[in-house]
């Protein structure tokens, strides 16, 4: 096994009277594909916000071996995808720029993106097949272009690791599975660990080999996503009667 | 009158209102492309009005009102960007706040000034006229500084301009670029109480922005729309006055007015969102 690039010991994050997370311990090494799973507040986004560096916590986080201050140094190694990027459909920014926003800290103060930067980003929007709008204004793009051009906004930062927060929450079942193979696609080329926060089980990546669950701010299952999946574990954590079936080698969830 | 109005240019009180207006329309304007698309429109208010309560303290205590303006608006500017972030109340409570108490600071001023209350109109109002070598020199220092740090950080604005949690995300040291930018509205409303007034800067501060909003895609044509808008609106609202003998203030914020309401009507924007 590689060495971490994620390391989380005893995290603990409070706000006010409520303890987001409780104690977490996480290593994740590098190429993972680790899926967060959990219900509504337990914790998962929190979770993310802290290894990005957004939220200082009691314990110990460390990215690539050294403790996570939130500093530019760390950052730049850390793609960052919420949920959706609400913005004015008239702000001016059209979906190319938007995608080179990636770059602003990779490159430095003072320093403009070159043609090559320009070229990098047009790349990945065919890669996530939205080329043909990267001159249309962002905010004018649908649910679904947005998270596209968000990840590749993420992915032109070259990251070491992949934070993706429900990132087909709010499209539609086309939309979402395209997503899903796009990131999966991203993880086989550009190699980063892949930390991607569900709760939708019948739209989980294939590449996830792991699986996570947070109940209440803790770390209530880690260990390979095949155990994981079962309509026992699933009952637990949401605290209703779930089953699991199999079909085309896949494994869904439907309402016990 | 055309040619009354380029005569009048031949003296210093002229040249001075003419260029002060140009470098109080370039800084305002350019400042609304920020003020504008973070949706801070209380920003103008506050820092005015933090001006303003400076200058009155100034006048109370014996000092020089632009100069006591200058430092208090720079106190407010550099404190508010860390005070909303650390407090976490939402920018917009942070401004009404220290608005609503830089404007109690300023009238519990006014109240206690006996005898210099015209003075006092002057800051409120503005006096292109009025204005001396040492006002215009740091409208065009604190204008110069402005366009510098919008040269050499355009990227990472931009980027803190679409969302501060994502230019976080990519490296950019936002709070820098943000504290900075709250700073330089701060230096450019101070410096500016002088030509179009602590109450009229609101009006510059916005209407620029709105009207290349209803323009405008790119960011960098955007910055462009809003300084010909302000420009504009200082050097025809300051002919306006001329012409007409009216207040050079008051004809600068009318001029701004003008030119969004007809950016509003032509906007393609507009009528492309009607239409889709």
């Amino acid at each position: 096994m590689s060495a971490p690039v994620i390391e989380m010991r005893a995290a603990s994050l409070r706000k006010g009277r409520h303890l987001l997370l409780d104690h977490v311990d996480l290593c994740v090494s590098r190429r993972e594909f680790v899926g967060i799973i959990g219900p509504n507040g337990a914790g998962k986004t929190s979770l993310l916000r802290v290894i990005a560096g957004f939220e200082k916590c009691a314990g110990e986080v460390r990215l690539f071996g050294r403790p996570q201050r939130g500093n530019r140094g760390t950052r730049v190694r850390v793609g960052y995808v919420p949920q959706s990027v609400e913005i004015d459909p008239a702000f001016p920014i059209l979906a190319v720029e938007a995608v080179m926003i990636g770059l602003s800290g990779r490159l430095g103060l003072c320093r403009s993106p070159s043609k090559k930067d320009g070229e990098r980003a047009m790349e990945l929007l065919e890669i996530m097949r939205v080329a043909h709008l990267a001159r249309r204004p962002f905010g004018h793009l649908s649910g679904g272009e947005r998270q596209k051009v968000s990840i590749a906004r993420a992915i032109i930062q070259r990251p070491e690791v992949l934070l993706l927060d429900e990132p087909t929450a709010n499209l539609d079942i086309a939309v979402q599975k395209e997503v899903l193979n796009l990131v999966e696609e991203i993880h086989e080329r550009e190699a980063p660990a892949v930390l991607f926060v569900t709760h939708d089980f019948n739209m989980l990546p294939g590449a996830m080999r792991r699986a996570v669950f947070l109940d209440g701010g803790r770390i209530v299952y880690d260990g390979p996503s095949s155990e994981a999946l079962t309509g026992e574990n699933l009952s637990r954590l949401f605290r209703y009667p779930l089953e699991t079936f199999q079909r085309g080698g896949r494994r869904f969830i439907s309402l016990g | 009158m055309v040619e009354q109005l380029l005569d009048s240019l031949a003296h210093l009180p002229m040249q001075r209102a003419l260029l002060a207006c140009l470098l109080c329309g370039l800084g305002c304007s350019l400042l609304s492309v920020f003020v504008v698309l973070m949706r801070m429109p209380l920003v103008g208010v506050a820092m005015s009005h933090s001006a303003f309560a400076g200058a009155v303290i100034g006048m109370l205590l014996g000092l020089h009102p632009t100069a006591s303006g200058f430092v208090l608006c720079l106190l407010v500017a550099g404190v508010l960007g860390p005070v909303s972030d650390r407090t976490r109340l939402p920018p917009e409570n942070t401004l009404s706040i220290f608005f609503s108490f830089m404007m109690g600071l300023a009238f519990l001023g006014i109240g206690m000034l006996s005898k210099t209350r015209a003075g006092v109109l002057d800051l409120m109002w503005g006096n292109l006229l009025s204005l001396s070598g040492r006002d215009v020199a740091l409208l065009g220092w604190t204008t110069l500084v402005l366009i510098l740090f919008l040269f050499l950080f355009f990227k990472e604005i931009r980027a803190v301009l679409f969302s501060r949690t994502l230019a976080a995300s990519s490296g950019v040291p936002e709070k820098f670029i943000y504290y900075a930018l709250l700073f330089l509205v701060g230096a450019v409303v101070s410096s500016n109480l002088s030509t179009v007034g602590g109450l009229l800067i609101f009006a510059l501060l916005i209407q620029p922005g709105a009207t290349a909003l209803q323009l405008a895609y790119d960011l960098k044509l955007f910055f462009l729309i809003s300084a010909l808008a302000g420009v504009s609106a200082c050097v025809l609202g300051l002919a306006l006055s001329y012409i007409l003998d009216l207040p050079s203030g008051a004809s600068v914020v009318m001029m701004a007015t003008l030119i969004f309401a007809l950016s509003y009507i032509f906007s393609p924007k507009r009528r492309a969102a009607k239409s889709s």
